[in-house]
C-alpha cells in the first residue's frame, strides 16, 4: 500500500541533531526500497493561499490550519500495511518533537519516470499543491464533476512537463498520527491539524514560478470548491 | 432452549466472525453471514434440538450463507467486468474456486483467527473508545444498541464509530494478524488494557443500567478467558483474569441497599463469591510461577491476599504493602503511590505512609482528587490529630464527585466532632 507520510512540526525549532537524522532516515527509507519520493518544504510563512469565489482569485500569505503544527516536508512509501508505515513514521526523527501524520494513498497511485527524476535531481522552483477540504462534496454529481476536471488539469499539466505526480489521499478518517514520546510510540486516530478542514490531495508542480504556481492552483477545481495551499519545496 | 441458544451464541459468535473475517476480509459479511446463522439456529434448534456441536454447526452455516453471498457477488461481478467496471475490489482478486474451496474447509485455524481479531479490534492506530466498541460488537456479539446503551450514546451515534472503525481498518491497511514477535509485547499490553476498561465500565457502580453493567464485566470476564487460552505463556493476561475474578467475587458485597459503595474493610465477606475467589488464586497462582510478574498479576495479588483473609482485622497489610512497592516499580502512578501509602500505614508505620501523602500532595500531581485528602484525613485520624483529619475531611468533601462519597465524609467529620 502506498502512504502519505506528513512530517508536521511545532512551533518550537527543531533540535539540531533531528536535521542529520533525517538524512540517516531517508538514506535508510531509500534502502529498504519503501521511500519513493520525499522533500522538504520552505518555512511556511512563504505559504500562499488560493481560492476562487465567482470567478476570481482570491489570495492569502500564509497556510491553512489554525493550529501550532505545519507541514515541513513528505514523503510517499510503499509499505505492506498501516504496521509498518507507523515503524517507518515513529523513526522519523520528526515524530520525536512533531508529529508524522500517516495517511494512505486513494487506490490506484502509481509513480510516473518523471517523479523518480524529480526525487533525484531535486530541481530548484518546484512546488507543492496542498488540496483543502472541509468535508465531501454535497452530491455524487458534484464529487464526479471535481474529479473530471481534476483529471483534465492533470493531463494537461502531465503534457507540458509541469506535474510531476500527484494524487488523491484516503479518507482522513483514515488517518494514524504518530509521535514518540521517552521512546515510547504514541498513536491518535485521525489527523494531525484537530480542524475540519483536511488535505485530500497533492501535487507536485515544477520549473515554473511563484505566480505560475499560484495561476494552476487557481485553476486546480478545489480552489472553487475550498482552497489550495501553495508550498514552495526546499532548494535542492 | 432459550437459554442454550444464548450460551452458544456467547461461545461461538466471536469464532464465528473471526473465522469469516479471515476467508472474505469483509468485516461486515462476517457480522451478517454470522447473524443469520444464529437467528437460523433459534429456528431450526427449536424444531429438531440442539446439535451435539453447536460451534460446528453454527460455523457451517454462516461458511455457506458467505458461499452463497460470494456467488451472487460472482455473477455480479462478471456483469459488471464485461462493461469494464468492477466495484467489489479484492475479493474478486481471490481466485473464485480457491476462496469458494476454502470457504467449505473444516474450520481448523479458527482459534487462532480469534486471536487476530482480538489483536485487530484493539489495533493502537483506532480511538479507543472505537476499539472498545469493536471488540464488545465483533467479539462478544453484543449489539450496536447494547453496546450505545452501556456507554450512554445513542444507537446512530455508536453504529457510526463502529462503521468508521470498520473503515479505517480497511482502508488504512491495518493487517489482521497477531502481531509479529518485536510489536506484540506493546500489543498485548494494549489488549490487556482494552480488556480491563471494558470490565472497569460494567464494575463502575455510576450511570448506566445494572442489567447492561453486569453483562459488560461478564464479556471482559469471557474474553480474558479466551486470551488466557490463546496465549497460554502470556502470565499478564492470566494476571488479568484473576484480577478480574478477585474483583468481581466482591461484587454482591460493595454495594449496600441503598446502592452506597461499601469499603472493603465494611464489607460483609460472607457475600463474596468463593467460586470466583478459587478460580482467581488458581490462575494466579500457575501466573506467577512463570516469575515474571507485571501490573497485572501485582494487582492479583494484592487482590488474593484481601480474598485469602475471612478476618479484615487480620489482613496481612505487611505483604500487601511490598507488593505495593513492586507494584510502583512496574506502574509508578500517583494513584499506585497514594494506595501504597494507606498498605504503608495500614502495615504499621503510619509515618511513612503520611509522609508518601505528603509528598504527593506537595508535587501536586493528585490536586483535586478527593480521595488524597480522606486517605491523610484517615491517617491523621488513625495518628490522633483530629484536628488535622477534619480538615482534610473538609478538602476531601468539597472536591468529592458523588452523593454516596459525600455523605460517606460527612458521617466521618460528625464522627470525629462527636469524639
Amino acid at each position: 500500500m502506498n502512504y502519505l507520510l506528513m512530517i508536521c512540526a511545532g512551533e518550537e525549532r527543531e533540535p539540531s541533531p533531528a536535521r542529520m537524522g533525517i538524512e540517516q532516515w531517508v538514506q535508510e527509507a531509500d534502502r529498504g526500497g519503501t521511500r519513493l519520493l520525499g522533500r522538504a518544504l520552505e518555512d511556511p510563512q512563504t505559504a500562499v493561499t488560493v481560492r476562487v469565489r465567482d470567478g476570481e482569485t482570491l489570495t492569502s500569505d500564509g497556510p491553512f490550519a489554525e493550529c501550532k503544527e505545519f507541514i515541513a516536508g513528505f514523503d510517499i512509501v510503499d509499505c505492506a500495511d498501516l504496521d509498518e508505515a507507523i515503524e517507518l513514521a515513529a523513526n522519523h526523527p520528526v515524530a520525536g518533537f512533531g508529529i508524522v501524520e500517516v495517511r494512505p494513498l486513494a487506490d490506484g497511485f502509481e509513480l510516473p519516470a518523471a517523479a523518480r527524476e524529480w526525487a533525484r535531481s531535486e530541481p530548484d522552483d518546484s512546488w507543492a499543491l496542498l488540496m483543502c477540504v472541509d468535508g465531501i462534496p454535497a452530491g455524487d454529481e458534484e464529487e464526479a464533476a471535481i474529479r473530471a476536471a481534476a483529471r483534465t488539469w492533470g493531463e494537461r499539466l502531465t503534457e507540458r512537463g509541469t506535474l510531476v505526480t500527484g494524487h488523491g489521499l484516503a479518507h482522513a478518517d483514515t488517518a494514524t498520527s504518530v509521535r514518540v514520546s521517552a521512546g515510547e510510540t504514541v498513536l491518535s486516530d485521525g489527523p494531525f491539524a484537530e480542524t475540519e478542514e483536511f488535505i485530500a490531495g497533492f501535487a507536485i508542480l515544477q520549473g515554473i514560478n511563484r505566480d505560475e504556481a499560484v495561476r494552476l492552483a487557481a485553476e486546480f477545481p478545489v480552489a472553487a470548491y475550498h482552497r489550495v495551499e501553495v508550498r514552495k519545496f526546499s532548494d535542492g | 432452549m432459550r437459554a442454550a441458544a444464548d450460551t452458544a451464541f456467547r461461545e461461538e459468535w466471536g469464532r464465528v466472525v473471526a473465522a469469516l473475517i479471515r476467508r472474505t476480509g469483509d468485516w461486515d459479511l462476517a457480522e451478517e453471514c454470522a447473524s443469520e446463522a444464529f437467528a437460523q439456529a433459534l429456528d431450526t434448534w427449536q424444531r429438531d434440538g440442539i446439535p451435539a456441536s453447536p460451534g460446528a454447526w453454527l460455523t457451517t452455516v454462516a461458511n455457506h450463507r458467505a458461499l452463497d453471498r460470494l456467488r451472487r457477488a460472482k455473477r455480479g461481478g462478471q456483469l459488471l467486468e464485461s462493461i469494464g467496471r468492477d466495484p467489489l475490489g479484492p475479493l474478486h482478486d481471490q481466485e473464485e474456486d480457491g476462496s469458494m474451496r476454502e470457504l467449505l474447509e473444516e474450520p481448523d485455524e479458527i482459534e487462532d483467527d480469534r486471536l487476530r481479531l482480538i489483536f485487530t479490534c484493539c489495533h493502537p492506530a483506532l480511538a479507543l473508545e472505537a476499539r472498545v466498541a469493536l471488540t464488545l460488537r465483533t467479539l462478544a456479539g453484543l449489539t450496536t444498541g447494547e453496546i450505545a446503551h452501556a456507554f450512554l450514546v445513542s444507537e446512530p451515534t455508536m453504529a457510526r464509530r463502529l462503521s468508521r472503525a470498520k473503515a479505517k481498518i480497511a482502508g488504512a491497511g491495518i493487517p489482521y494478524r497477531v502481531p509479529p514477535a518485536h510489536l506484540l509485547p506493546e500489543r498485548t499490553a494494549g489488549v490487556l488494557a482494552v480488556l480491563w476498561l471494558l470490565f472497569n465500565e460494567g464494575y463502575a457502580a455510576s450511570g448506566g443500567e445494572e442489567l447492561i453493567r453486569a453483562q459488560l464485566c461478564e464479556e471482559a470476564i469471557r474474553l480474558a478467558r479466551a486470551l488466557v487460552t490463546l496465549m497460554p505463556d502470556e502470565p499478564e493476561a492470566s494476571g488479568l483474569l484473576a484480577l478480574m475474578l478477585l474483583q468481581h467475587s466482591r461484587r454482591r458485597a460493595r454495594v449496600d441497599a441503598n446502592g452506597d459503595l461499601v469499603t472493603l474493610e465494611h464489607q460483609d465477606r460472607a457475600r463474596w463469591d468463593r467460586a470466583e475467589i478459587t478460580e482467581g488464586l488458581a490462575v494466579l497462582a500457575a501466573a506467577l510461577r512463570r516469575r515474571a510478574a507485571g501490573p497485572y498479576q501485582l494487582q492479583a495479588a494484592i487482590a488474593a491476599c484481601h480474598a485469602e483473609t475471612t478476618d479484615p482485622d487480620l489482613t496481612d497489610w505487611a505483604q500487601i504493602a511490598a507488593l505495593y512497592g513492586l507494584l510502583v516499580g512496574a506502574m509508578d502512578t500517583p494513584v499506585v503511590r497514594l494506595n501504597r501509602a494507606v498498605a504503608v500505614a495500614m502495615a504499621g508505620d503510619l509515618d511513612a505512609g503520611l509522609a508518601i501523602v505528603e509528598e504527593l500532595d506537595r508535587a501536586g500531581e493528585l490536586d483535586g482528587y478527593h480521595l488524597l485528602h480522606a486517605t491523610r484525613a484517615d491517617l491523621l485520624r488513625r495518628g490522633g490529630d483530629p484536628a488535622g483529619a477534619r480538615r482534610a475531611y473538609e478538602r476531601a468533601l468539597e472536591l468529592a464527585p458523588s452523593e454516596p462519597e459525600r455523605r460517606f465524609l460527612t458521617g466521618r467529620i460528625e464522627e470525629l466532632a462527636d469524639g
